[in-house]
């Protein structure tokens, strides 16, 4: 299987994680301030999905913790190495893996669709490829050790 | 001098052949973490949706709480129909909401009870729930439930109940087995008469034309607040704290 470079690979993870970056932060600033919440028929999926307690871990917005991820996955982009190919990955696998559950709580238990959170979960799930493609296609290939000649 | 040289390069093979070793163990080693945590995150995720499947979400009838509380909240305000408080208090706070709207419920925990322990039951001010039921099939015999259960003096602890044990909007949760163990807790005497008045033409055209009243004064969500006084309505929308409702209601008693 043929990847792209991983110089290509960090510029699109860095670019879709700072796009996640702003999805999560405009969740977290509609949902903290933007005046009193109510209750619209038809099309108030976000302020079905935001008022529920799902919304919420121990007084924390979900959409926090959304930044946090994406700001790492940012930051992994940086680094040519195992430890960002490694901890990349990790941090999108577990955002993906995030997403999957806040989906199915969506589809299953609120039973209302914010198309915020979709699209977060969309950028994490893009995020988990690229991350799987880079640590598949490019771990143990540390510029200290390619820095010797491929041929012997 | 040919020795050093063919030494020197027999060492940088060797330094090679080690270097990619280690890289290719490493790159195993790696490989195999990442296995290990894809396994993990399934594990997580599958022992997340298993617990929240069990998590209590409300609507649950055969375990409703917060009796004591809303007893507390509104015991001894007279109550006539939806009307809770003195029927001599100058003015009325008029709710209109839907008993499915989650934000409903967090007014009447977080918002309401400053008014209702303060101005209502000093006497000052009424408040009055007029049903908005718009968001699902179950929110209109909700509604009328909750004006069967006024009609016996029991309204305000059916509303207030009934947001207490609210289930997720629109799950099927507010069926007839939740409306009458909330009535049951709401403690309305006669629960043979209120489950026929709950499905009479004078408590589901009640909330039909509450709710068409809600509409024609273009409200767009729920909960949204009105004051009644002497003047008539003056519309408050969804305000964002009890104060500025109290500001209002004694403004308005003033005036």
């Amino acid at each position: 299987m043929k990847f792209p470079t991983e110089a290509r690979l960090r510029q699109i993870i860095a670019f879709v994680a700072a796009l996640g970056v702003g999805v999560a932060t405009y969740i977290t600033i509609a949902d903290s301030g933007g005046g009193a919440p109510a209750c619209l028929a038809g099309g108030g999926g976000c302020e079905t999905v935001a008022n529920s307690s799902y919304s919420h871990i121990a007084g924390v917005n979900i959409a926090i913790f959304g930044i946090i991820g994406y700001v790492i996955l940012l930051g992994t982009a940086f680094f040519a190495n195992d430890l960002a190919r490694f901890v990349g990955f990790a941090t999108a696998l577990g955002g993906f893996g995030f997403s999957v559950y806040l989906t199915y709580l969506e589809l299953f238990t609120i039973e209302a669709i914010c198309q915020w959170c979709v699209a977060s979960a969309v950028l994490m799930t893009l995020l988990f490829l690229l991350n799987a493609a880079r640590l598949i296609g490019y771990a143990g290939t540390d510029t200290t050790t390619v820095a010797l000649p491929e041929k012997t | 001098m040919s020795n050093k040289k063919e030494r020197e390069k027999r060492r940088e093979q060797r330094l090679q052949e080690e270097t990619k070793v280690d890289a290719g163990e490493r790159r195993t080693r790696l490989l195999q973490f990442g296995a290990g945590a894809v396994f993990l995150a399934i594990v997580a995720v599958v022992i997340l949706i298993v617990v929240n499947g069990n998590k209590d979400s409300g609507g649950d009838a055969q375990n409703l709480e917060g009796v004591a509380t809303i007893d507390k909240l509104v015991g001894g305000i007279p109550q006539d129909e939806m009307i809770l408080g003195d029927p001599k208090a100058k003015v009325e706070l008029v709710e209109y909401g839907d008993l499915q709207c989650p934000v409903c419920k967090a007014y009447s925990e977080d918002f309401l009870p400053q008014i209702i322990e303060g101005l209502v039951r000093e006497g000052k001010a009424r408040l009055s729930f007029r049903n908005f039921a718009f968001l699902g099939e179950q929110s209109a015999p909700a509604g009328a439930a909750a004006l069967a259960a006024g009609a016996q003096g029991r309204g305000w602890q059916y509303l207030e109940l009934f947001y207490r044990n609210q289930g997720i909007e629109n799950s099927g949760y507010a069926d007839d087995e939740f409306l009458t163990a909330v009535a049951e807790g709401a403690g309305v005497k006669d629960i043979a008469k209120w489950n026929e008045d709950r499905k009479s033409a004078k408590f589901t055209d009640e909330v039909t034309a509450t709710t068409a009243e809600a509409q024609r004064l273009g409200l767009t969500g729920t909960p949204s607040f009105a004051l009644q006084g002497p003047d008539g309505l003056e519309l408050l929308g969804t305000p964002g704290s009890p104060e500025e409702v109290e500001d209002a209601l004694e403004r308005a008693a003033a005036g």
